[in-house]
């Protein structure tokens, strides 16, 4: 195990109070579960001069379910979501994805914040720094090369956060904290496909709470993944999908661990107003292998991560719609 | 050796490990958890290149830097070391040329871990880079590079190697097929990560060693080898270990070079790798090509086998001659097979150098030869379990390379995996997606020639006897979570007819204990048992013939049961254990040391062919098991769904323990079909971590099992012979031979991950369609086409 860096530790206890904290040191961090970032520090992926801990910050703290939808604190630990009886009652999607992150030590210490910031990685990124030095670091971090692919100009290392897409198919918004107060944007707006820079906080920026509309539609989320816990995903889909009568009504459906950022799917408006059929199930599979963009960034081959999102959508979409060619093939 | 006794008091008992509570209660003490205060961090700096000559070492900054103690290079020791006597090739910190990524360079010993990190950063390094090779393939290309300039071809070791008419085999078979399979390189994975403490006296020049190892001697003599010192100022202590699986089963570099890190600073230096590290370190089981060709007769009779293995052994060559020898010898042993031809190449690659691993050398080939009877088994419309009964060896029997099989259960082992998995009825007919393969395979119990001969005996064990009547068992064996402390102290008890807990096990401190080679080829239960019961039986005849006077009869006549000494047959109080033990001491003149050998016969010793030695045993185990698996033919995923695994392994001194290495053994390989492999991208380790390298976790684990047959082996201690390894070769197949009945698809590449299976399934689809194309086309524009 690799020394961690020096640095101090900030434990504000208001909001304001770890946006001052943040504009203090220059190249500060904010922590809450340290799933992630204490690994990457070991790793010597950063060298922040402060931490700044979220936990005791009481707004962060709580799941509320009202008539307005759902209120997530940023600080709520993953198993703290996942057993919220809101959650799983309501929203079994996004307790399914909750469920699917690591292992039980992860859940308990992981939060939702720390989750819908999390790092991209990389087969060249997360690595240690004798490893990284060694192949002449990467465009992410020291480098610049991308080893994914050389001839680019930008990073392809992959989101790889579980509760993204489930949030992201019930149109979830999410607070803001900064300099200039709080402000509420879509939870989509959060991200960018650009693995060395896909969260778009400002310096100072933190996430506080995710706001989920109420009267969600019918959802679900499933990962693939090698093993059965622990594992990053090397693709995750949340489906939402209402119906009228037979019909599909609605549908959102977000992806996880394909690109640099969770995403919705585009197009599937062309996909509404008629029942789940098995030529639907290939028009959804097409929809996805096509917006997908897997890269080397993982172990396991890009291909099966194109494959396999498509596979889950369809899968899951066939259940939600009601539909019984569960074993369509993608 | 068997002893006779009518009722089993100890062995045989299921019986929790005698340390076992220090574990659960985390009492015991690993060699990170020892006292180091007062101890120096040492750091090892390792090689970003995979080839290169090393032009200069610059370490004066590190040197000058306050708070480092000591800098160690290949300067600072000039010896080679390597287990094999012939094979020595490797310097704990390269010399003159690195060779792969990860290898070595220097090291710092210095007051704390930034300081010591510091002092690495400031050592220049200047090289000439040299070509890099990272398959067998282009290590082997005619104008290849020598990693070693001794070794054309980049070939450590060719093996050729006929027994029998091969060509009359395949003239008289019906069936002959030939396949290439192909298995990654996989690592043991042990839960504790390598390190070592170690303490050198300047005033006295002795070191002393606390180390991750299962070979305390081994480590001694490479030690006193590499640090030319005397081997009585030397002392090895392994302290409790976490797991080895035969990645400790040779001196490792970090050991030697904490010494000479320790000796060099004077004082104690504490060495911790990181798993990275750990992994980098390396001795795992080589990257294997596979090339098996089978005859068979209708009636499932094999008639000839050839085989062709290329293992890419990495960059030096640690246990690879064995590793390569192994591969085709346990080709033998285990069926009746009239002629085998093997060719085996063990290849050099600029990649961390491979060794041994659980079912060392004959994991991968086995694989191999199961599946491809399954697969043919089933083009003749044979049962598999037919087939394997079909071939059956008879024991007592010398196979064509000259090993000895006395005991074989292996006939027993296929009924009850028939039996228990409901073959019969359930074999071809769980629908799609779900499916059922069997596979054996077998393992020695101890390789009957050791590595380094020096006329002593096999195993020695002490047993000592003091003023308090306690047992005192002595033996260099390296318990290493396999439970062999308390086998031992098991078979001791069960001679001497006294309570377990009176024996208490001092292992592996050569200070103390007697010379063992250690724990490898599952020899200590064989081996080491043996010798425990001859001191027991010797200490017996001390504690009779004391017993003799106060009982008023002959010794013959006299026997200890439940700690009690009577004449036979008498029902009398007779004399307590500590009354005779108290005469005895008075008898032989204070404290009473008895010792027992064992030594395996040189007619067990292998075939008089070079390489015959490797694969010899005294005793092979057999196992027969049966896997259920599931396949998602969307996602690519296996899901194992249970396993019937049923195991010879002559006698289960400890049926608990047994249990727990048979179902240890099926989870490892359970690992290797499903998941873990190591994967370099340019020679450099991209499985460096337990999230990279997977091996299952809890929620891939099956349901096993199992059921314990019990051949008696004619010359196993109590009848018993290996029980950790055996079980471990039939889980691949048997998974692969399961996905086959599943989903009709026959994968000859290992690990199976979802990537894999999902790209072979469009591989068929392909063929397929390719395949009604042209039935569609007319016939002479098919020829055309092929």
């Amino acid at each position: 195990m690799e020394l961690l860096p020096p640095f101090h530790v900030a434990t504000p206890a208001t909001i304001a109070a770890a946006v001052a904290a943040r504009q203090r040191q220059a190249t500060g961090r904010f922590i809450a579960g340290g799933t992630d970032l204490m690994v990457n520090l070991r790793h010597g992926l950063g060298d922040p001069a402060a931490l700044i801990d979220l936990r005791g910050i009481p707004e962060l703290q709580h799941v509320t379910a009202g008539p307005d939808g759902l209120v997530i604190g940023a600080a709520v630990t993953l198993a703290e979501l996942a057993e919220h009886p809101a959650v799983t009652s309501r929203y079994p999607a996004i307790a399914a994805a909750a469920t699917a992150v690591g292992a039980p030590a992860h859940r308990a210490a992981g939060t939702v914040g720390g989750n819908l910031c999390l790092d991209t990685r990389c087969i060249f990124y997360n690595r240690s720094a004798w490893w990284r030095e060694a192949n002449g670091f990467c465009l992410k971090y020291k480098g610049d090369t991308c080893h994914v692919a050389p001839t680019g100009k930008r990073c392809h290392a992959a989101f790889s956060g579980d509760l993204a897409p489930a949030l992201l198919v019930h149109a979830a918004e999410i607070d803001i904290a900064g300099p200039d107060g709080v402000r509420r944007q879509p939870l989509a707006a959060l991200y960018a496909e650009d693995g060395a820079a896909h969260v778009r906080l400002a310096a100072g920026e933190f996430l506080v709470r995710v706001v989920v509309p109420a009267d969600p539609w019918p959802a679900a989320y499933a990962k693939a993944r090698a093993r059965g816990a622990i594992d990053f995903p090397l693709a995750g889909v949340a489906v939402a999908l209402r119906r009228r009568g037979s019909d599909v009504d609605g549908l959102r459906v977000a992806l996880t661990g394909t690109n640099a950022r969770p995403f919705l799917l585009e197009g599937t408006d062309g996909l509404l107003g008629t029942p789940v059929s098995p030529a639907w199930l290939d028009r959804l599979g097409r929809l996805v292998q096509k917006q997908v963009s897997p890269m080397r960034t993982t172990l396991l081959a890009a291909q099966y991560r194109r494959r396999v999102a498509a596979a889950l959508a369809q899968r899951l979409a066939a259940t939600l719609g009601g539909a019984d060619a569960v074993g369509h093939a993608a | 050796m068997t002893v006779m006794r009518n009722a089993r008091e100890v062995v045989g008992q299921p019986t929790p490990l005698i340390d076992g509570i220090e574990k659960v209660t985390g009492q015991a003490k690993y060699t990170a958890d020892l006292p180091s205060s007062g101890a120096l961090v040492g750091r090892i700096l390792r090689s970003p290149f995979s080839h290169a000559r090393i032009l200069a070492i610059d370490t004066s900054a590190a040197r000058a830097l306050p708070g480092v103690r000591a800098v160690v290079t290949g300067d600072d020791c000039a010896f080679t070391y390597g287990v094999l006597p012939i094979a020595m090739n490797e310097y704990p910190l390269a010399r003159e040329v690195v060779r792969y990524r990860g290898e070595p360079l220097a090291a710092v010993a210095a007051v704390d871990e930034a300081t010591a990190a510091e002092a690495m950063r400031l050592i220049r390094l200047e090289v000439e880079e040299l070509p890099a090779y990272y398959t067998a393939e282009a290590a082997r290309a005619p104008d290849a590079v020598l990693l070693h300039a001794n070794k054309p071809g980049n070939i450590e070791r060719a093996v050729h190697h006929r027994f029998g008419d091969v060509e009359a085999g395949f003239a008289a078979a019906d069936l002959v097929r030939e396949q290439v399979y192909h298995c990654a390189e996989i690592a043991h994975g042990q839960m504790e990560l390598n390190g070592a403490l170690v303490e050198y006296d300047t005033a006295r020049d002795q070191l002393t060693i606390w180390s991750t190892t299962q070979v305390p001697y081994y480590v001694h003599l490479m030690l006193s080898r590499c640090l030319a010192m005397d081997m009585s100022r030397i002392r090895v202590v392994k302290p409790f270990v976490g797991g080895g699986f035969g990645a400790r089963v040779e001196t490792l570099n970090f050991e030697i070079i904490t010494a000479l890190l320790a000796r060099a600073a004077g004082g104690k230096v504490r060495l911790l790798l990181s798993r990275e590290e750990t992994f980098l370190t390396h001795r795992g089981r080589p990257d294997t090509e596979v090339r098996l060709k089978l005859g068979m007769t209708r009636a499932g009779r094999l008639t000839a086998c050839a085989c062709e293995v290329v293992q890419r052994g990495g960059a030096y060559a640690g246990y690879g001659i064995v590793t390569i020898l192994y591969a085709g010898s346990l080709l033998h042993g285990l069926y009746d097979i009239p002629a085998i031809a093997y060719d085996g190449w063990r290849v050099y690659a600029n990649l961390p150098p491979c060794g041994a691993m659980r079912g060392h050398g004959s994991v991968d080939v086995r694989f191999a030869f199961e599946a491809l009877l399954d697969s043919m088994a089933e083009e003749a419309g044979l049962d598999p379990f037919t087939v394997r009964r079909q071939n059956l060896l008879s024991a007592p029997t010398e196979t064509q390379n000259g090993l000895r099989v006395e005991s074989y259960g292996l006939g027993e082992c296929l009924d009850w995996a028939e039996r228990a998995s409901g073959w019969a009825t359930r074999h071809g007919r769980l629908g799609p997606g779900r499916g059922l393969g069997m596979a054996c395979s077998h393992y020695v119990s101890g390789a009957a020639k050791p590595i380094h001969w020096t006329g002593e005996p096999h195993a020695v064990v002490h047993l000592r006897l003091d003023f308090d009547g306690g047992i005192t068992l002595l033996t260099g064996a390296a318990d290493i979570g396999q439970g062999s402390s308390t086998v031992m102290a098991q078979a001791a008890a069960e001679v001497l007819g006294i309570r377990l807990d009176r024996v208490r096990v001092v292992a592996a401190d050569s200070m103390l204990t007697p010379k063992d080679n250690g724990s490898y080829s599952s020899r200590v239960t064989f081996m080491v048992g043996n010798a425990t019961i001859d001191a027991a039986r010797a200490l017996r005849a001390q504690l009779l013939a004391a017993a003799a006077e106060p009982l008023g009869a002959p010794i013959e006549a006299i026997e200890c049961e439940h700690e009690t000494f009577r004449r036979i047959g008498d029902d009398g109080p007779g004399l307590p254990f500590a009354e005779v033990a108290r005469a005895a001491l008075a008898r032989e003149g204070g404290a009473i040391t008895a010792k027992g050998s064992f030594t395996c016969p040189v007619e067990f010793q292998g075939g008089k062919h070079k390489g015959g030695a490797v694969g010899s045993t005294m005793g092979f185990s057999y196992a027969a098991q049966v896997v259920e698996a599931a396949v998602d033919i969307d996602t690519g995923m296996v899901t194992v769904e249970q396993v019937w695994v049923a195991q010879d392994c002559g006698f289960a001194i400890n049926p608990l323990a047994v249990e727990g290495q048979i179902q240890g053994a099926v989870w490892m390989g359970m690992g290797q079909a499903i998941g873990e492999e190591t994967r370099y991208e340019r020679g450099l380790a991209l499985h460096g971590s337990l999230l990279d390298y997977r091996v299952p976790t809890i929620v891939e684990s099956p349901p096993i099992a199992l059921h314990i047959v019990e051949s008696i082996d004619p010359n196993g201690p109590f009848g018993a012979k290996e029980a950790s390894e055996g079980a471990l070769a039939g889980f691949l197949p048997a998974l692969v031979n399961a996905i086959a009945d599943a989903i009709g698809l026959r994968l000859d590449t290992l690990p199976v991950t979802p990537d894999r299976l999902l790209e072979a399934l469009a591989v068929r689809r392909r063929e397929q369609r390719l395949a009604r194309e042209l039935a569609r086309e007319p016939a002479h524009e098919q020829q055309g086409a092929a």
